[in-house]
């Protein structure tokens, strides 16, 4: 029998360190938790310069976003509302799980929304 | 004291300041925050044109060649045009610039070399614009 990740992972988790987030994408808008994902980044300018700076993300859980109807399809350029500041999803990377991917994660690679 | 090289890369930094909608330009700062757009001037590496055939004196005046790089770093929904718009600015104040030209002298020269790009992902579409300039002027040792 193999074990339960979302129940035993990262159910509890999200309820530790998830905040609210506010999914919408054209017609369809949902309530959702997500895990801020903000790290510090560092791209480089040139061979001897780099750029410091922040780029935006955001973890979620695939079975709770087919919960509240969103599909894959959805999920480009959505727009995210958490901790106080508006995102749009400009890609996305699936984090898989050992119950199948579509039990696992999603990390969204974020955009300031103009 | 004329060091031309030192007063070349001052005034680099002086036009490249005037280069509309940058907030911040900065020499030889390699570790740049997140204060976009910017520009850095990167002090360029020399090297002897003409004049260093092995004739005397050894303090004889003789003709270099410098080659400062300018980064433009800038985050945004348009950052292709918005680097294209920097570049043609830039270029054209460098070039122009009266300064600059009696710098170099009259055996000397400015010219653009070229520009290299670089892309990636913060909270924009972030793009690196470098652009490459050659100074050609008279290094005369005595006048150091």
């Amino acid at each position: 029998m193999s074990l339960d990740y979302a129940a035993l992972l990262y159910d509890p988790v999200y309820g530790e360190i998830g905040v609210p987030c506010e999914f919408a994408a054209g017609e369809l808008e949902a309530s959702i938790t997500v895990i801020d994902d903000t790290r510090p980044k560092q791209l480089p300018a040139g061979p001897y310069v780099d750029v410091r700076g922040m780029g935006p993300g955001a973890f979620a859980r695939i079975p709770e976003l087919v919960a509240n109807g969103i599909a894959r399809a959805d999920w480009q350029d959505a727009v995210l509302t958490f901790n106080g500041k508006d995102w749009v999803v400009r890609s996305y990377e699936l984090r898989g799980s050992p119950n199948g991917e579509d039990q696992g994660e999603v990390r969204f690679l974020l955009k300031a929304l103009e | 004291m004329t060091d031309v090289r030192e007063a070349i890369l001052a005034r680099l930094v002086e036009v490249v300041a005037t280069v509309p909608n940058l907030i911040a330009v900065q020499r030889n700062n390699t570790d740049w925050p997140d204060i976009l757009p910017a520009a850095l001037v990167l002090d360029g590496d020399e090297e002897v044109s003409t004049g260093n055939d092995g004739s005397r004196p050894s303090n004889r005046p003789m003709l270099v060649e410098m080659t400062p790089e300018i980064e433009i770093v800038e985050q945004s929904d348009a950052i292709g045009s918005d680097l294209t718009t920097f570049r043609r600015d830039l270029m054209k104040l460098v070039l122009a610039d009266a300064t600059l030209n009696t710098l170099t002298g009259s055996n000397g020269k400015i010219s653009y070399l070229g520009c290299v790009t670089a892309f990636g992902w913060k909270e924009k579409n972030f793009g690196a614009l470098q652009m490459r300039f050659s100074f050609k002027y008279p290094l005369k040792p005595d006048d150091l």
